[in-house]
């Protein structure tokens, strides 16, 4: 079965429990929500890919939640590990978890050094008229972290409102900025890190070799 | 943390890891906890390199500049994966392989009289070896392809010798091996640590050597893996499946006591908070009353600006140092990673020296394999206690891991950890209880 390889690009949730991270990946995902009453917890949620366009060019975005681990403990490295992307969340309802967002921006900078960075101000629904984070807060922030955000979004997975809006759009600001990247690779001239590779996946072990690295 | 659990698994070492996402996967409610504030006790990756310079009590010297801090990911325990070997299996099976990624080790060299030389795994190679003489290569082909025709359902393939029951002494001498080649047959190919295989049965040799070959078929250059950043994303990844199956993790979180009703375990003591739990699964460093030791490993990490010369200036290699070469009892192992895998500054290379102890002193028991090197920028020496558990926990329903032996691969890994599963749940773990709700869609 030959097909033409659509690049997939990671894109990785971050901020505090609670912020509604995965409520961000069901609507991602499966265009559902549950209300935090009838949910028992992160469970099951791993990554998920979905195909973004702009033009003749496409990619896999493959959104990964935190599993959960935020919880108590810290999240792991690895989950940083080769992601393009990552998006800050907060609630618009809680000043603190938006306080908090330098400490997650750190982590990202330290593991994921050349992601994307985007700002997301989730449960736009519980705003109200005297919103605990503004939107001169959210902008002060990006300029206290030197324009690191590349772009700011106001969601609320309960209504839907402005989620599928903003996955468009870093999905097309990946396509637009990896183009030279991905050019350079299908060149041949990434050098490190271009020849490593996956293995074969759940039940193709026996069929699925990968391609051995070439010896340049 | 004052809930009741299942399990509480201590330490988020390799071998704990796996244990935790087994049992998360198993519908068992668990809590891991490190008393560390990092994932992977000791098999972590020791990242920047300034915390590896302090974990060894000294700090990074300005004389040399040894690139980025943070560009490196120190193993403490090297190690490789074989590209067929159990815990590639487990991986797949798992899904754990979305996680990572992964490079083929370049080369698989033998030393013998002085000078290492490639190890020799098919026909071709062999008789192109400068390990034999030519009437030996064409005894050892004979051997090969034996092996590589062997099957255990087939017992016409087994010729006239029955790999059941005759040593791997016999199947040895039925193809006139020498010394020599028997030497680098059962070290390098089966990787057996130190000579007692002679005499142990042929089939456990034979199987030992597919699995090398196997290996070697699946990815080319050599039979060994390594994961991008270092060894300590395996952990990482394990945790993460756990955690994705309900597994609570806490780290940075001191463990004060076991608590023992009627000599079995019921709950995990921390400061003033006490977790109830019915089985706990730990690493030795957390029941030092409930292990012994066996003996012990020293591993030297050196830092170096160079490949390891005669090597065809791979940008990663093992080198296996067989005991008789030496005069030794166990083997004499040396790995070689780079800033390929992303564990090191760029141009940089981390070479490991390794083996079981044997004498009063341990660090010129590794000589050989350090003078293989050439030059080195910095050099970290641990000696490591073996230990092992006392029991087998079934009273306790303390499950207790052994430590990380000397071995390359992770084989001895496995085989400990499918065991401690069996051990505390009575049953071997079911793959197919691992569904995603990705893979519902």
């Amino acid at each position: 079965m030959a097909s033409i390889k659509v690049p997939e690009q990671k894109v990785i949730l971050c901020g505090e429990y609670g912020v509604g991270k995965s409520s961000l990946f069901r609507r991602y995902a499966y265009d559902t929500f549950i209300s935090s009453s009838s949910r028992k917890s992160t469970l099951g949620l791993d990554n998920f890919n979905k195909e973004y366009k702009v033009d003749d060019r496409s990619i896999q975005m493959q959104l990964w939640d935190t599993g959960g681990m935020e919880r108590v403990a810290s999240i792991t490295s690895s989950y940083y590990k080769f992601a393009e992307a990552a998006i800050l969340v907060f609630s618009l309802d809680n000043a603190a978890s938006f306080h908090v967002l330098s400490q997650h921006l750190l982590e990202i900078v330290t593991y994921a050094e050349n992601a994307k960075i985007f700002l997301c101000g989730n449960k736009s629904d519980l705003e109200g008229t005297t919103p605990q984070v503004t939107e001169a807060d959210m902008e002060n922030f990006c300029e206290q972290c030197h324009n690191l955000i590349s772009s700011t979004y106001k969601t609320s997975c309960k209504t839907g409102e402005g989620v599928e809006e903003m996955f468009a759009d870093i999905g097309r600001q990946l396509i637009l900025s990896n183009r030279s990247r991905l050019e350079l690779q299908t060149m041949g001239a990434g050098g490190i890190g271009t020849d490593s590779f996956k293995l074969g996946g759940r039940g193709s072990e026996e069929g699925e070799v990968a391609e051995p690295p070439c010896l340049c | 943390m004052d809930e009741e659990y299942d399990a509480i698994v201590l330490g988020t070492g390799l071998k704990e890891c796996i244990l935790s996402g087994m049992l998360s996967v198993s519908g068992k409610k668990v809590l891991h906890i490190d008393r560390n504030k990092y994932y992977g006790g000791e098999s972590a990756s020791i990242t920047p390199l300034e915390e590896l310079f302090s974990k060894f009590g000294s700090t990074l010297p300005d004389e040399v500049t040894f690139g980025r801090g943070r560009d490196w990911n120190v193993d403490l325990i090297p190690k490789f994966l074989m590209a067929n070997g159990s815990l590639v299996k487990l991986l797949i099976h798992t899904g754990v392989t979305r996680y990572l990624e992964f490079k083929s080790v370049e080369g698989s060299y033998v030393f013998k009289g002085g000078k290492i030389s490639k190890v020799p795994v098919d026909q071709k190679e062999a008789l192109a070896s400068d390990l034999m003489g030519l009437f030996e290569k064409r005894r050892f082909r004979n051997f090969l392809v034996y092996i590589q025709e062997f099957s255990e359902a087939d017992p016409k393939t087994w010729k006239d010798i029955n790999p059941q029951s005759a040593t791997t002494a016999q199947l040895y001498d039925k193809f006139g091996l020498d010394p020599n080649t028997k030497d680098f047959t059962g070290h390098a190919l089966a990787l057996y640590r130190d000579d007692e295989y002679i005499n142990d049965l042929a089939i456990h040799t034979i199987r030992r050597i597919k699995l090398y070959s196997d290996s070697l078929a699946r990815y080319g250059k050599s039979p060994y893996l390594y994961p991008m950043y270092g060894l300590g994303e395996l952990p990482q990844s394990f945790a993460r499946l756990s955690a994705i199956y309900g597994g609570t993790y806490m780290l940075d979180k001191p463990v004060d006591e076991i608590v023992i009703e009627n000599g079995k375990v019921v709950g995990v003591r921390s400061g003033t908070e006490i977790a109830r739990c019915k089985q706990v699964y730990c690493d030795p460093s957390y029941v030092q009353d409930r292990v012994k030791k066996l003996n012990q490993v020293i591993r030297c990490i050196c830092l170096m600006d160079h490949p390891i010369p005669n090597t065809k200036d791979a940008l990663s290699c093992q080198i296996i140092i067989p005991q008789k070469q030496v005069n030794r009892k166990s083997d004499i192992y040396v790995s070689l990673v780079s800033y390929t895998h992303q564990v090191s500054a760029k141009g940089w290379f981390i070479a490991m020296v390794s083996t079981t102890v044997e004498t009063d002193n341990p660090e010129l028991e590794i000589k050989p394999g350090l003078d293989l090197l050439g030059s080195y920028k910095k050099k970290f020496v641990t000696v490591s206690d073996y230990y092992e558990p006392t029991d087998l926990g079934t009273e306790s329903q303390i499950f207790i891991s052994t430590s990380y032996d000397a071995t390359t691969h992770f084989e001895t890994v496995c085989t400990d950890v499918v065991n401690l599963f069996k051990r505390g749940t009575g049953e071997d773990f079911d793959f197919s209880k691992i569904k995603l709700e990705e893979e519902a869609s």
